[in-house]
Formats: C-alpha cells, sequence, structure tokens
C-alpha cells in the first residue's frame, strides 16, 4: 500500500479532491439507491453500494494506470484512437435501441463483464485530445479555415452528428468544449463564430428533418423540444415534475439539512442517484454539504489550471484544459439543472453520482491531468520529442518514445 | 497564429472566470430556492409526502348486567383469489384440491369451485371471489388450502379483514342493542345502546404520521406512535338477557296472534330504576316481526286509560275526591257540550265508588271527577301533573326520546272538553317509558327513579365509571295517596271486576292498569279505528320488585283489542316467569337433626368400606346403595332387584373375590 503511494505521482491537490470526492459519493448513492431498490425494484441497497465501490475501484486503477503514461503518448493514442471512437459511435447508433419510439441508444452492452458503456463519453476525451493535438501542431503557424476544415472539423462533426440523435445535451456539451478549447489554442475567433452559425445551422436542419420525417431515422427530438418547452414554460405542469421535486428536496434542506439518509424527495426523484444527486445531497446536507461540494469541483477547476499554468509545453496545458475543464462544466451543468438554471440533461455529477462506466472516462480524463502535472516526466520527454512527426502513429508506437 | 504561454492563459482566466460566474450563479439559485421560494416548497413537501393516519381503536363490548355479551367486534375475512399471478402448472396441478377443500368448508359443489378458479384463470381475473365475511378458523383453515397456501404471490391468495360488530344474542333486543355508524361526511348516526355509549365503547383514535415513499407505500416516521390508539371501554348494561328473553317471547307470541302492528315492552327495576329487558317489535309486509324502531323510549301516543292513574293521584292529592267519592256512571255514557263520554259497558255502572271507577276504568267517572274537581281552575290540574313531571323528557341517553305533550289551559288545543278528555288520557301524549317511569314511581313509594339503560364501564377488569340510580323527583306525592292507589292498582288484577282480572293468579301477586285506547278516531270511519291496548303495572303487588309496561298498536280488531286482552297476557307472562326464575330469598335455618337408623348403618357400612377385603362380604340387611358401593369397589358385577334393604344375596359371604364369575344379585325389599 505504502509502496502504492510512493509511487503515486503529480499533482497531489487533484488526488486528493478526487478522492474526497470519491469517498463522500458513497453517502448520497447509498442514500439514494433506496429508490432503485424499493421505488423502481431493482436490485438491494448493498448491491448498489458494492457496485459503486467497484466501478470507483476500477476508476483509480484507471486514474493510476494513465497518469503513469507520459502526456505526449496521447497525442498518438488520440489518432489512433479517433477512428475506433468513431466505429463505436456507428456501431452504438446503428443497433438502435429504440424505446417508445425514442432512440435511447447510447449505450453498448461490454461483453464478458456485463456493464453497460456510453461510446459517447470515452468520443468526448479522445476528441478533445485530438483537438489539443491539432491545436498544438498549428501554434506557430497561421492557419486559414479552408486548411483546418479535414483535420479538425470533419472529425468534430462526425462525431457530434453520430452522437446528437441521441443524446443532445451531451453532443451540445463536447461542441461547446470543443469551441472553448479552440478559443484557449488560439484559433481565430471570427472562424469559431461561423463554426457556431454552422452548427446552429445543422441542428435547425436535423431538427426540421425530423419534425418533417419523424421515421426518417430515429432521433429523440421531442424530447429535446418538450424538455426546452417545460423549462421555458413557466407554468407547472405535470412535467415539471422532476425539478419540482429537486426543489421540494433542496427547500427542505435548509441550512444543514435533514441528515445523512434522510431524504424524503428520494423516492420521488427519477434518477436521484444520479442526475438530481445534487438535489438530494442538498436536501441531506444541506446548504453547507451543497456549497461544500461546489467548492470541491471550483477547487479542482482551479488546480486544472494551476497544473496547466504549470505545464512546460502548449500540448500539456491545451491537453490539461481539454480534459479538465469539461469535468468541472459536467458538474456545474448536473447542478444548474437540479436548481432549474438549465432544462434537464442526463448529465451525471463526476465521481459523484452513481453513473457506472461514464465514472471511468472521468477518470481516465484524471489520469491524464495527473500525467501532465508529473512534470518531471514531461520535461524529459519534452526534449527528446522535438523531432518526431507526431503525426503518424506508427512512429509513436515504436518504443521510440 | 503564434500561440504563446501567455495568450493561453490569458484566454484561460477568461474561461475560468466564466465558469466561476457560472458557478456563482448556481449557488446563488441555491440560495435563492431555500430563502425566497423555501416556505412554498417545504408545504408542498408536506403536503406531497407525509399524511397523518388514524388507527382505529378496539370497539369495548356491550355486556348484558349478567356479564353475557350483547355486542362485540370481531374480524371477518374475506377471500379473493389473484389467478394472473399463479403460474399456469401450479394452477393445474392444485385446482381440483382447492376446489374440493373450498367446498368442503364453504358448502357448494366442487366442480362450482373449479369452474370459477379457471374462470378467473382464463379472463385473467385479479380479484375473483371466494368466500366472503369468513370467522377467523375458518380463514385459518383457507389459508392452508391448496395454492393459497403458497401464499399471496405464488398461490394468488388475496385476503382482505374488516371488523363487524356482532349480536350474540341475535334480534333480541337488537335495536336496543343498536349500532353506531359513521358515514363518509363524518355524521354519525347512533341508535340503542350502542350510541348512547358510544364515548365509552369507542375509545380514542390513535395517530401516526406517515411519509411517502412511493405510490401507495408509506413508511411511519418516529418510533412511537403521535397518540396512541386507546381501545374502548366495556360497557356493562342493565339489560337482563333472560328477562329480555323472556320479554322478546312473549311479545311477539302476542303481536304474531293480533297481527299488531307493532308493540314494546319494558321491564324496570323498582328500586333503581335499572331497565331490565325493552323489546321493540314491528310487523314486517310479510308479517314478521322484528326490532324496527325503539318505539319504548321514541314513540310518544296517547296513553288512554293507563293515564287515569295520574289522574286520580292528581284528584287525591289535591282533595278534590277520594276513593270511596261516589260517581254516577250514569247509563253509561256522560253528555259534556256536544261529545258524549262513554263507558267501556253498555248501560254503564251505575253509582260507582271511585275505587271501584278506577278498577273498572270508567270513563265517564274520571270525566265527571276532572271535569267537575278542576273546571273552575284547570291550571291547578295541568300544573299538578306538571309538578309530577308528567311534560318533562326522562332524559334517555339514547337519541330520539319522544317528547310527552301535556296542554296548558290557553294552549292551542285547549279547550272546553280538555279537561274531560285528559281524564281519560286523551288529549296528552306520552312514550311507554314515561308512563312506566310513572307507574315505578307509584311502585317505589313515591320516589321516581330514571329509567337507566348502563350499570358501569370498564376497561377489562377495572371499573372506570359506575352509574348509580338517580333520582327524578324523591317524593311525587303523599304517602298517603301512594298507599291508596297501591290498594286501586292491586284491585284492578285481584277484584273479580276489575279490568285487569284475567292476569289475575293465586300464585303470585300483580298490580296494574289496563289501557285500551282509540287511535286515528279522527277519521270517524269505522274500519280506520284503530286501537292501542296497554298494559302498565308492577310485581309484586306488595314489595314490587319490577315495574313493566306492555303496549300493542293496532291489534286485529276482530281478534281483539281490549289492554287486558292483548297486553295483559304478556304482563302476565313476563311477570310470571321473572318471578318463576327469581324467587324471594328466604332464609330457614335447618336444626341438624340426628337421625339413629341413618347415623347406624352409616356406621355398618364405613366400617365394611374400610376393610381390606378378599372374600365376598355379607351385605345383607344393608341399604341397597351402601351395598352396591362396597361390592363394586371390590371389582363385581353387581345387580340390583328392586329397592330398599338387601334380603339375598347370590354370592354367600365368604366366597373369595377371585372365585365370583358371575354378577352378584342382591333382592332388595
Amino acid at each position: 500500500m505504502l509502496k502504492l503511494f510512493k509511487n503515486i505521482s503529480g499533482d497531489k491537490a487533484i488526488w486528493a479532491v478526487v478522492a474526497l470526492l470519491a469517498l463522500f459519493s458513497f453517502l448520497p448513492v447509498y442514500s439514494s439507491s433506496s429508490n432503485l431498490v424499493y421505488v423502481v425494484g431493482n436490485g438491494t441497497t448493498m448491491g448498489h453500494l458494492v457496485k459503486h465501490a467497484l466501478l470507483l475501484f476500477l476508476g483509480f486503477g484507471i486514474i493510476y494506470g494513465v497518469h503513469k503514461i507520459p502526456s505526449h503518448f496521447f497525442k498518438g493514442l488520440s489518432l489512433i484512437a479517433m477512428p475506433i471512437v468513431l466505429i463505436l459511435l456507428i456501431f452504438t447508433l446503428a443497433q438502435g435501441t429504440t424505446s417508445g419510439g425514442t432512440n435511447a441508444s447510447r449505450w453498448i452492452r461490454l461483453p464478458l463483464v456485463g456493464l453497460g458503456f456510453q461510446p459517447s463519453n470515452l468520443a468526448a476525451v479522445v476528441l478533445m485530445i485530438y483537438v489539443a493535438r491539432y491545436l498544438t501542431k498549428i501554434k506557430d503557424k497561421v492557419v486559414t479555415f479552408t486548411e483546418s476544415i479535414l483535420p479538425l472539423w470533419v472529425p468534430v462533426f462526425l462525431t457530434i452528428v453520430l452522437i446528437l440523435p441521441a443524446n443532445f445535451s451531451t453532443a451540445a456539451i463536447i461542441f461547446s468544449m470543443v469551441l472553448m478549447l479552440c478559443f484557449l489554442g488560439g484559433y481565430p475567433i471570427k472562424y469559431l463564430l461561423g463554426i457556431i452559425g454552422t452548427g446552429i445551422a445543422f441542428l435547425a436542419i436535423f431538427i426540421l428533418t425530423a419534425k418533417a420525417a419523424p421515421d426518417l431515422f430515429p432521433n429523440r427530438v421531442d424530447t429535446w423540444m418538450s424538455r426546452v418547452d417545460n423549462f421555458t414554460n413557466p407554468e407547472d405542469t405535470d412535467a415539471d415534475y422532476q425539478i419540482e421535486r429537486a426543489k421540494i428536496a433542496i427547500a427542505t434542506g435548509g441550512f444543514l439539512g435533514e441528515g445523512a439518509g434522510k431524504s424524503v424527495q428520494k423516492n420521488f426523484l427519477p434518477q436521484s442517484s444520479s442526475d438530481f444527486i445534487y438535489a438530494i445531497i442538498v436536501e441531506e446536507y444541506g446548504l453547507v454539504g451543497g456549497f461544500v461540494v461546489m467548492f470541491f469541483y471550483l477547487l479542482l477547476l482551479f488546480r486544472i489550471i494551476v497544473v496547466a499554468n504549470g505545464s512546460a509545453t502548449i500540448f500539456g496545458k491545451l491537453l490539461v484544459l481539454g480534459v479538465g475543464l469539461p469535468i468541472v462544466f459536467q458538474a456545474l451543468i448536473n447542478m444548474a439543472v437540479a436548481v432549474e438554471l438549465f432544462p434537464v440533461t442526463g448529465q451525471n455529477l463526476p465521481l459523484i453520482s452513481m453513473g457506472g462506466t461514464s465514472s471511468w472516462m472521468i477518470c481516465l480524463a484524471i489520469g491524464i491531468i495527473l500525467s501532465v502535472s508529473n512534470k518531471d516526466a514531461e520535461i524529459e520527454e519534452s526534449d527528446s520529442s522535438e523531432n518526431i512527426d507526431e503525426t503518424n502513429p506508427l512512429e509513436i508506437l515504436s518504443g521510440q518514445l | 497564429m503564434p500561440v504563446t504561454d501567455k495568450g493561453i492563459l490569458t484566454r484561460l482566466y477568461f474561461v475560468a472566470g466564466g465558469l466561476f460566474l457560472f458557478a456563482a450563479a448556481v449557488m446563488f439559485k441555491l440560495v435563492s430556492i431555500q430563502m425566497v421560494d423555501g416556505d412554498k416548497y417545504k408545504d408542498l413537501a408536506d403536503k406531497r409526502t407525509s399524511k397523518m393516519f388514524t388507527i382505529a381503536p378496539n370497539r369495548g363490548n356491550l355486556y348484558s348486567d349478567d356479564g353475557s355479551l350483547l355486542a362485540t367486534s370481531v374480524s371477518r375475512y374475506t377471500i379473493r383469489f389473484d389467478a394472473v399471478t399463479v403460474k399456469d402448472k401450479t394452477f393445474n396441478e392444485n385446482v381440483k384440491p382447492l376446489a374440493n377443500s373450498l367446498a368442503k368448508l364453504l358448502g357448494k359443489t366442487p366442480s362450482h369451485y373449479q369452474q370459477v378458479l379457471r374462470k378467473a384463470k382464463a379472463n385473467k381475473n385479479r380479484y375473483t371471489l371466494l368466500a366472503r365475511n369468513l370467522d377467523y378458523s375458518d380463514y385459518m383453515a383457507v389459508k392452508e388450502f391448496p395454492l393459497l397456501k403458497l401464499g399471496p404471490y405464488k398461490g394468488g391468495l388475496i385476503v382482505e379483514q374488516k371488523t363487524v360488530r356482532e349480536h350474540p344474542l341475535g334480534k333480541i333486543a337488537e335495536r336496543s342493542v343498536g349500532y353506531e355508524r359513521i358515514d363518509e361526511n363524518g355524521y354519525y348516526t347512533r341508535v340503542g345502546l350502542e350510541g348512547a355509549f358510544g364515548q365509552y365503547l369507542g375509545g380514542v383514535e390513535g395517530k401516526r404520521l406517515k411519509q411517502k415513499i412511493a405510490k401507495g407505500q408509506w413508511k411511519p416516521i418516529g418510533t412511537d406512535n403521535i397518540v396512541e390508539p386507546q381501545d374502548g371501554y366495556d360497557v356493562i348494561s342493565t339489560i337482563d338477557v333472560n328477562i329480555q328473553d323472556i320479554a322478546h317471547h312473549a311479545l311477539l307470541k302476542q303481536l304474531d296472534y293480533y297481527k299488531a302492528d307493532h308493540g314494546c315492552v319494558i321491564v324496570m327495576e323498582t328500586k333503581t330504576g335499572e331497565v331490565k329487558a325493552i323489546s321493540n317489535l314491528g310487523r314486517t309486509k310479510e308479517g314478521k316481526y322484528y326490532e324496527r324502531l325503539n318505539y319504548a323510549i321514541g314513540e310518544s301516543h296517547e296513553p288512554g286509560s293507563t293515564f287515569k292513574l295520574m289522574n286520580i293521584v292528581a284528584a287525591l292529592e289535591d282533595g278534590i275526591i277520594d276513593t270511596s267519592s261516589v260517581k254516577d256512571t250514569e247509563k253509561g255514557y256522560w253528555k259534556i257540550y256536544k261529545h258524549r263520554v262513554r263507558d267501556s259497558k253498555h248501560g254503564g255502572y251505575g253509582k260507582i265508588t271511585m275505587s271501584k271507577a278506577f278498577e273498572v276504568s270508567s270513563n265517564t267517572a274520571f270525566a265527571k271527577m276532572i271535569h267537575n274537581g278542576y273546571k273552575e281552575n284547570p291550571e291547578r290540574y295541568v300544573n299538578r301533573l306538571m309538578n309530577m313531571g308528567l311534560h318533562k323528557e326522562l332524559g334517555m341517553p339514547i337519541k330520539g326520546e319522544g317528547k310527552p305533550v301535556i296542554r296548558y289551559p290557553g294552549d292551542k288545543g285547549w279547550s272546553g272538553l280538555s279537561l274531560a278528555q285528559m281524564a281519560y288520557g286523551y288529549e296528552v301524549s306520552v312514550t311507554p317509558m314515561q308512563t312506566l317511569a310513572f307507574y315505578n314511581a307509584i311502585a317505589n313509594d313515591g320516589e321516581m327513579v330514571k329509567p337507566r339503560l348502563i350499570k358501569e364501564v370498564k376497561e377489562w377488569n377495572r371499573t372506570v365509571e359506575v352509574f348509580d340510580k338517580e333520582v327524578l323527583n324523591p317524593s311525587i306525592c303523599s304517602k298517603e295517596t301512594i298507599s291508596k292507589v297501591k290498594q286501586l292498582l292491586k284491585n284492578t288484577v285481584e277484584k273479580k271486576h276489575g279490568t285487569g282480572h284475567g292476569l289475575y293468579s293465586p300464585n303470585f301477586s300483580m298490580a296494574g292498569k289496563t289501557g285500551t285506547c282509540q287511535k286515528d278516531y279522527v277519521s270517524k270511519d269505522p274500519d280506520k279505528l284503530k286501537y292501542i291496548s296497554t298494559f302498565a303495572g308492577y310485581f309484586p303487588a306488595d314489595n314490587p320488585k319490577y315495574s313493566c309496561i306492555v303496549v300493542i298498536h293496532e291489534p286485529d280488531k276482530s281478534v281483539g283489542y281490549y289492554g287486558a286482552d292483548v297486553s295483559g297476557p304478556v304482563f302476565k307472562s313476563v311477570a310470571q316467569k321473572v318471578y318463576a326464575t327469581s324467587p324471594l330469598v328466604d332464609e330457614i335455618n335447618m336444626e341438624d337433626v340426628k337421625d339413629g337408623n341413618l347415623d347406624s348403618s352409616y356406621q355398618k357400612y364405613y366400617v365394611q368400606a374400610q376393610k381390606k377385603q378378599t372374600t365376598v362380604p355379607n351385605v345383607k340387611g344393608m341399604c341397597g346403595m351402601d351395598a352396591v358401593a362396597i361390592l363394586e369397589n371390590l371389582g363385581l358385577n353387581v345387580e340390583i332387584q328392586g329397592n330398599g334393604k338387601v334380603k339375598k344375596q347370590s354370592v354367600t359371604k365368604g366366597t373369595e373375590i377371585s372365585k365370583v364369575k358371575n354378577k352378584i344379585v342382591l333382592v332388595l325389599s
């Protein structure tokens, strides 16, 4: 064990934040699993707890493993992973598990372990690394828009288009994160504006096509429309049920909360163990609990900035920001949904929600950040990797690096 | 486009600032939900997720005065069957044995139940009725039946429990035992003793706060109930099951015989006012009788001649007449204004004393007495009646006591005829219970006690409240008047000319007054004329123990309608049986008489019995019973012929017992 701790490298604060959030997650997950057990009638509370523990344990394994990989490896890995991810996404979409007429094909079942896996989560991480790599590559050039279409925007749009029919919110978040990363990486703002325009236009065409010919391809347009509609419509309708319950939970929490396990609304909030877990945290631990959780995410954000700042290479900086900021962003979105700042999306609270394999992707991202923060290794590698043609993945795999 | 570290950092601060603002907005919204809308959502939470549940307490038992159960709460079970939850295989295996078991318990054919079950299975019926209102032991049996013993999920057993009120005595006193019902609006219908003592029997509802955990699922909050349910107390009523039974059947028999519309009997203990029996029977269209309404307490009607007792008491008190005053009954009718007061006997009774007038129930004599005696000052008469409390309700705990009507001069309906009419019980209205209370007061030497239906309230063995007798009026009239009218009431039964002489029995004494009252006389149509036959009195005539009133409405005129004929026998039968079952206790101290013969024969027996015998003893000359006892104790078979003392024994003395094979025959003298 001690040996394991000795081998831990990278930013200790991030390790601490991640460990604390993961440890804390057991409380709300255990509490709200009663919803799954007694209301939905699925499994046992202990079973859910063990499963959560197992997933987190494996997640930490991923963090540990990934953070040992020198950060520049990710450049090449992203090149290899990109086409694999796209194939996975196509496969997922094509299997077309439609539930009640809507396309909810976000999952593929992992063989052997029997766990559900969302390729979109993996796609997000891989895409961000890929974009970071591209931005690093063009850091000294002045690129024209046409020049960047093929290496940058084609993979981005392919990924997003493949995610969009099944999961609008994830697609939108990935898109905005890509834009943010491009902005950070110095990609010309005027081009970005053009891309945003294209994106909106594309989305409009997509929705209109879906509306006009609903049977043409599987989609969830109606679900999005009703969710957005509920958010903008001030009247209380039955569809506001989740949000109202979440607000009831927040209101009953008070300053110090009802106490661990004493949440009432967990039984009425669907997804109380994942999407609405923040409301349950506030109900059980009060404003104090809510703020502490928020503080830890902001602390994570702060440490990500620190790591980015401290990274010697541009790629390191962009990599950390590219995989790190989405974690914080997703956390904020999740909380914003619970307090009705945002329409209902299916985003987990990273590291806390009982999210299954999606938490592994968070762990992957954390591992990457830690890898970058591992300065000794980075500096050592940065000298030797100057002259390598990073576009050639075979060269990377040759072990020369 | 040279990208520098610094450039990235600057833009990063910009993005991070945005994220911080976002976080700040979330926190602000969080606080605002709690502070601004907090109360609204907290209310909503309470409304949606917590509810006060009531826990029904167990209702107390209602007992008769000797501890017999009049009403108690028992559980009843309704069994239903969910045909969908049962697997086809299990169903097919078990349907036959289950149908057989059901048929055995519930009495229909096995094929019937098989059909019911198969139909339920075919129609996917999840709520098939199998049996309704089973008692606990039957329910336990059903739970062990094939298939159903697998429980609700595998066996499809659905059990619904409810608590019902049972009356172990059945229809007897059903109306007086009554019930208490609450409808969906929270209105109570309270009938009889159950209704009257609902506050004791009912107990206190418990309260439990529960929290909703899902649709239709509630979990209790905290370890204790907010309010513990408190079971109802047991109420011991004054009703005596035996007397009630006697009264019920005597009344039923008479109503049946006279095809009367309805009637009631009340039996009351003279000293205490405890109502020992109260029976109300009404006729249904089919000619059956059952406890319909509480006529005894609720029905106020013109009493007729039973009211003559009140009048003669009033007249004696006011010194208007004396029992020996003579009145001329004329020729059986007396004309006053344009009205004729008739006697029931054609041609009248001639000149008779007031005591005889009472005994023969002469309307003319009474009309004359009251009219002439009070016409100068009718208020005095009415005041006298009111002094005796006849215009007041008794304040019975049972709902719906009838209001007595005693008009005051000048009231609406009062006329010059009123005094004469009231003299024989018209233009006034009282309930049977009120009349009985007055007769009871006479029997009780002037002390008017309130009729009571409750004796004691108990919680298990602990007495919660004891109800003692309540005196309404310690003395309704002078002792002198009492003893005079007591004699009159006794004479009514005992004297040959008395209207109640038909009841006379040399074995026990009764005192009372008949009443035959016309009903619906306004119509002048003789067919519509109906009668109310009454007998009110007490027994034994001297030192009365019980008073009793029998009122029978609308007997079939072709069979008879006089109070003495219709109601009298009920009274007599109640009196006779009560008399027989509750004899007066006479204590006799017997001297211990020595009987020399008995002692010596016992000594002889004792000596023989104590010896250890191996041979047959000599039992000659012993009493038969002693001889048999001795021989049989030795293990011998004995046959006796005749009775008295032993004359002969078939096996002689000294024979070894082991050698005796046959019966020993004893010939007794």
